[in-house]
């Protein structure tokens, strides 16, 4: 099986479709979406309806709790609140149907799924330390995770009893006795400092990983966003890829 | 210490330093630098540290191991040399860059329940206290005045001086030590006073970006960080 793994959209159609265009050339039998497509960017009902499309496995990330009204946004920063309340504004009776009909936790032979961390995935939790990653790790009901929320591609692997290991997301190939929790980045808002939309693919016969980063038509999103008077942080980001 | 920054196709992927004599390399994960991918050997290579000099040893390797482009069996390595395996280049530094700790290799984590339960509840509370104050919040670590103070405004004083935001003790702090800032993506910790110290979670620094969780120290004062998360 030939998985193309995509996270944390965030209602950015350009760098959505520009990674779809990428998936299409690499011979996937299935794209799994880990959730967040929306919140932030300007066009939440293009990219359900797209990941509608595309994706066979579609996970629940917070923003689309958020807009469900299943998790209140009191705790959020002013433009994160801001933007989840845009894009409750914005969203249609059919892209909540299919937004509530993605899933919290999936799994697959050999692969599991989820948005944010294994440990409690109702919580949210930010998978972005050793400690936090090895708890997760030791929920996992398969060997191999894969998860967003964080917008950091990165590669979390315990081995037996040795420490947990943290890398920056790069391909590999996976060790048949090590636990790997693989973070696939951001499509739609990076912030490793590298603007460019993040996916991973994982090819479960040839026992490969593979990071890819696409690069997008970042100012066509930007000047959306500022004709919509989104903030200016959520803008700026962007470009910075931070 | 020794360091070695680990590249995979000219992206930095890890930092390694160590106190170890022997490091091994490889792309089996009981490696001590753990390379996973095809044209690695398990047991591929090894750099030996001894007062004086770090040798790297090929270990008859399929594919080769390279010290600045050059296919090499045995070779010491200078300041900056690149070893090259497969996809990956190693810098080699003699010397770690100073304030940056190596726990990484030589640190242990074991999982049991009760650290799953503490990391659950530290969790909740956090949330918890996030949202009764609606924002920010610097929870009193050792030697504070406060158990937890909210960071209403874009600028937060600590030192030993009354009018500062934050009072924190140590002898040698100036009247304004440091100061938290609001910052694009966040906040950031500003060491102002010469002779008394900042720290962000132990390390000594003049500026930070301060993430959820981190501890802040002036002078003998620490505080944690929780922030609000979108």
């Amino acid at each position: 099986m030939r998985y193309a793994v995509i996270s944390d959209i965030h209602a950015n159609l350009e760098a959505l479709t520009a990674v779809l265009k990428d998936i299409e050339k690499q011979s996937v039998d299935q794209v799994v979406c880990l959730g967040d497509v929306i919140g932030y960017g300007v066009d939440p009902i293009p990219c359900v309806d797209l990941v509608e499309k595309h994706c066979s496995i579609k996970l629940k990330g917070n923003h689309e709790a958020a807009a469900l009204g299943e998790v209140s946004t009191d705790h959020y920063n002013p433009a994160a609140r801001h933007s989840a309340e845009w894009t409750r504004a914005h969203l249609n009776d059919s892209a909540r149907n299919i937004i509530s009909a993605y899933v919290m936790e999936h799994e697959e032979p050999g692969v599991y799924f989820v948005h944010a961390s294994p440990l409690e995935p109702t919580t949210w939790r930010y998978v972005l330390n050793v400690d936090e990653a090895g708890a997760g790790i030791a929920c996992m009901p398969q060997r191999i995770g894969f998860n967003g929320h964080t917008h950091l591609p990165m590669i979390f692997s315990s081995y037996k009893k040795n420490p947990i290991r943290q890398t920056i997301g790069h391909s590999f190939c996976p060790d048949p006795e090590t636990r790997y929790l693989v973070n696939v980045g951001a499509v739609g808002q990076p912030r490793d400092n590298d603007p460019r939309a993040s996916y991973a693919i994982f090819d479960t016969v040839e026992e490969e990983i593979t990071f890819k980063r696409i690069e997008y038509d970042i100012k066509t999103t930007q000047d959306k966003m500022i004709q919509a008077e989104l903030p200016e942080l959520l803008i700026a980001r962007l470009s910075a890829g931070r | 210490m020794p360091e070695i920054i680990v590249k995979y196709e000219d992206k930095v992927i890890e930092r390694i330093v160590t106190e170890k004599k022997r490091l091994s390399i490889g792309r089996t994960n009981d490696n001590d630098i753990v390379l996973e991918n095809r044209g690695v050997s398990r047991k591929h290579a090894v750099i030996e540290f001894n007062d004086k000099a770090a040798v790297v040893i090929d270990n008859e390797s399929l594919n080769g191991t390279f010290v600045n482009n050059r296919k090499v069996t045995e070779e010491i390595l200078r300041d900056e040399d690149i070893i090259t395996i497969g996809k990956y280049s190693l810098i080699y530094h003699t010397q770690a860059a100073p304030g940056q700790g190596g726990t990484e290799m030589d640190g242990t984590m074991v999982l049991n329940t009760k650290k799953h339960r503490q990391l659950v509840q530290n969790d909740r509370m956090e949330r918890e206290i996030v949202a009764k104050y609606d924002g920010s919040v610097l929870l009193g670590e050792e030697n504070a005045d406060f158990s937890e103070f909210k960071i209403d405004r874009d600028i937060i004083t600590f030192g030993k001086a009354k009018f500062v935001n934050v009072v924190c003790r140590g002898f040698w702090l100036s009247g304004i030590q440091a100061k938290l800032v609001k910052e694009e993506g966040g906040y950031a910790i500003h060491n102002m006073g010469k002779k008394g110290k900042t720290l962000v979670n132990g390390e000594v620094v003049d500026y930070r970006l301060v993430r959820n969780g981190d501890l802040i120290t002036v002078g003998k004062s620490t505080f944690k960080m929780v922030e609000r998360k979108d």
